[in-house]
């Protein structure tokens, strides 16, 4: 069977499965508990404390999960401005994981923070602090989640909206749209790489303000390169994995020959993170302190062996062809990655003797509630519109009419 | 799996790192930035303090703040460390064998570049009248920036109330406008704290090494130039790191974080020029896939899909 990934096709399957109930039961009860941390306070909800002020909100949520989230830019920068065509069948994955993961990263950053009602003053530039980090921040995610991220995920929207059963007045109107869109492209691309670029260097450069309270085997002035090498890597990787996942569920063909290249990349990608990791710990004469067997030395070893063993795997390329094996690959490469993003923020943060986070159930609740409000998106969303990739042939199909209902039954 | 090529590659991204790490040490033009003209400042002498605390209840009084009294029923004030209601604590240092022993004083710093008005996202923390860092509750979002930024571990958060607010040491501001001293300064019965100009408390600090050789830890005034200087200053007979004071260098966190920042983005010239560039990439390479796309279209009788 020709397994080519050619088009985009929406998964013919009820959306309502008990997989879809289970996540959106844990998203709700995430939310509700989210509605009572705004009444009963941070103190009640969370362990977040004067010494370790950021918690999983911020530091889980945002900054990590963003990273997993940045497929969208990276599969993005390789389509469209380095032009490797073939990718373009897992655009609409990558920007689906992408607005996922950062409408929920923006949900968290409100829920955490102790005067919500004040982000209105995000409006008034009088009161802006360009130097802040966090401002940046801020201001980049908010315009890449309310313009980038929208713009970019329109098109499977508007063609759906194309079709039956809207009325012909919608229908019209959608065309338009997609016109409109198709004009204006490539600044909305160009705007949705170039934002990504900056708060994902931007989250590194959060820890930057906090001085020597980050141990020096994570603090550095390169903080904000290695975030966004690494949210390139785990972007691209998360896509890899949400794509293989999907076709092992929904029994579709795993197109090897793109699956193989972007793994190849992935794994180039992070041998170049290594170099510079390794590279500026040299060149900052930390790499005795690498070695010292204290717990720090031990977590930067743990991180280390989580991502250089699945990198260096990859490489081989037998192991790249078995969907199997580079699967678990990359799960631990993405595993090693996330932890390089969150030990700055919390476990190699030093606040001072007498301070001790471990987050509350409550909060990690809350935090899992958001993950599992993405997947209820995705879930969704790739049974109701044209993102996964498919192949020439199960399009075809799947454009005759009343085909796709039988196929499924 | 690794030719020569590649191999070169990587070693070029080593060297990137290792070349960035010492270029972002080394090279930091920005001028330190100096004290205000008015900058006033608390100096504190572990020599003279003898422990009594009368500056940490004085302080709870004049800021209107709840004394802490849980352990002791009621009785008296005996907060452990700085939270929400106590900006303004004396610690006792010991060490292990008990021969070393030092009272110390911990309140806001009062920064002369301080980190965490520069990490505050809507200006809600600023260094104002006097060089007194101070708070605004209007755009204060409660995103505890401040809180991870300052490297004395100084602002505290209201994580109890529904509005919270950040609660730190703004020396007696409201005092000062009255010409009153700052409530701690002024019921100390040993002088062991005492408030005036930055500069004139540098000066008599300088003195008081001068009179007493061999009396404070490498003759130095804790706050002169550390972490680009503080407007709370430090005389001490025991090394300043077992008094909680880190070693910061003489250049401020906040001019490294903008040293870094300025050399990413240019003064926001970066950012034009990169969406100029990719305006351009994805223009030019936008229009051959929708060429492509089309051809597709045509040949399966399927949709565009972009």
């Amino acid at each position: 069977m020709n397994k080519c990934w050619r088009r985009m096709l929406a998964v013919s399957s009820p959306v309502l499965t008990p997989a879809f109930w289970l996540m959106a039961g844990i998203a709700g009860l995430g939310l509700v508990l989210c509605l009572w941390r705004e009444v009963a306070g941070l103190a009640a909800a969370t362990a977040m404390n004067d010494g370790y002020s950021w918690g999983m909100f911020k530091n889980f949520n945002v900054t990590t999960l963003t990273a997993l989230g940045s497929g969208g830019y990276a599969l993005g920068v390789l389509t469209y401005v380095l032009n490797r065509r073939k990718y373009h069948t897992l655009m609409r994955t990558a920007l689906l994981t992408s607005i996922l993961a950062y409408t929920v990263g923006m949900i968290a950053l409100a829920t955490d923070i102790g005067r919500p009602w004040n982000i209105l003053h995000m409006a008034d530039p009088f009161v802006w602090n360009p130097h802040s980090i966090l401002f940046e921040v801020a201001l980049c995610m908010s315009a890449y989640v309310m313009i980038a991220l929208d713009f970019e995920n329109l098109a499977p929207l508007l063609e759906r909206l194309e079709e039956e059963p809207f009325p012909q007045v919608v229908r019209e109107l959608a065309g338009y749209a997609k016109r409109f869109v198709k004009a204006i492209y490539p600044y909305g691309v160009a705007l949705a790489l170039a934002l990504p670029t900056m708060h994902q260097s931007s989250l590194g450069s959060l820890m930057l303000v906090a001085g020597p309270r980050v141990h020096p085997l994570w603090q550095t002035p390169l903080l904000p390169l290695l975030y966004v090498m690494m949210a390139w890597v785990l972007g691209i990787a998360f896509v890899e994995a949400a794509v293989m996942a999907s076709c092992a569920v929904w029994k579709r063909p795993l197109d090897m020959t793109i699956v193989e290249s972007l793994t190849s990349l992935v794994s180039w990608s992070a041998i170049f993170w290594l170099a510079v990791r390794l590279g500026d710990l040299y060149g900052r004469g930390q790499i005795a302190a690498a070695l010292k067997m204290d717990f720090y030395s031990r977590l930067f070893l743990v991180e280390l062996a989580l991502i250089a063993i699945p990198t260096l795997l990859l490489r081989i390329r037998s192991v790249r062809m078995d969907a199997a094996r580079s699967f678990v690959a990359l799960a631990v490469l993405m595993t090693g990655g996330m932890l390089y993003r969150y030990t700055p923020t919390t476990l190699a943060f030093q606040p001072g003797a007498g301070y001790r986070y471990f987050p509350s159930v409550t909060e990690l609740l809350i935090s899992l509630g958001f993950i599992a409000l993405a997947v209820v998106g995705y879930l969704f969303t790739v049974k109701r519109f044209a993102i996964l990739p498919a192949t020439l042939e199960m399009s075809i199909r799947g454009a005759v009419p009343g085909q796709k209902e039988k196929q499924a039954a | 799996m690794i030719d020569r090529r590649s191999l070169l590659t990587i070693a070029g991204a080593g060297a990137v790192g290792l070349a960035a790490a010492q270029v972002g040490h080394a090279v930091n033009s920005e001028p330190p930035v100096q004290p205000p003209q008015d900058a006033v400042g608390l100096l504190y002498d572990t020599t003279l303090c003898v422990g009594c605390k009368a500056c940490v209840a004085a302080c709870s009084r004049a800021n209107n703040l709840i004394p802490a009294s849980g352990q002791s029923g009621g009785l008296y004030q005996e907060p452990v460390a700085l939270d929400a209601h106590t900006k303004n604590i004396i610690k006792l240092y010991k060490s292990s064998d008990g021969r070393q022993w030092s009272f110390m004083k911990q309140q806001c710093m009062h920064c002369v570049d301080p980190a965490c008005v520069l990490a505050c996202p809507l200006s809600a923390l600023e260094k104002g009248e006097f060089g007194i860092v101070s708070w605004k509750g209007e755009t204060c979002l409660g995103c505890r920036c401040c809180q991870i930024a300052c490297p004395y571990n100084i602002p505290k958060f209201e994580w109890s109330q529904l509005n919270p607010r950040v609660v730190k040491c703004e020396m007696c501001r409201q005092k000062l406008a009255r010409n009153e001293a700052p409530a701690c300064t002024a019921v100390c019965p040993r002088k062991a704290v005492i408030f005036g100009k930055r500069t004139a408390l540098l000066t008599e600090a300088k003195s008081r090494i001068a009179a007493n050789p061999g009396r404070y830890y490498q003759d130095r005034v804790y706050g002169e130039h550390e972490g680009g200087g503080t407007q709370s200053l430090y005389l001490s007979h025991l090394p300043f790191a077992m008094l909680g004071l880190p070693d910061l260098g003489t250049r401020s966190i906040a001019s490294g974080v903008r040293n870094v920042q300025e050399t990413i983005y240019q003064h926001g010239v970066t950012p034009v020029v990169a969406y100029s560039a990719l305006v351009v990439l994805t223009g030019h390479f936008w229009k051959d896939l929708r060429h492509h796309a089309e051809d597709e279209a045509d040949w399966t009788g399927l949709k565009e899909q972009i």
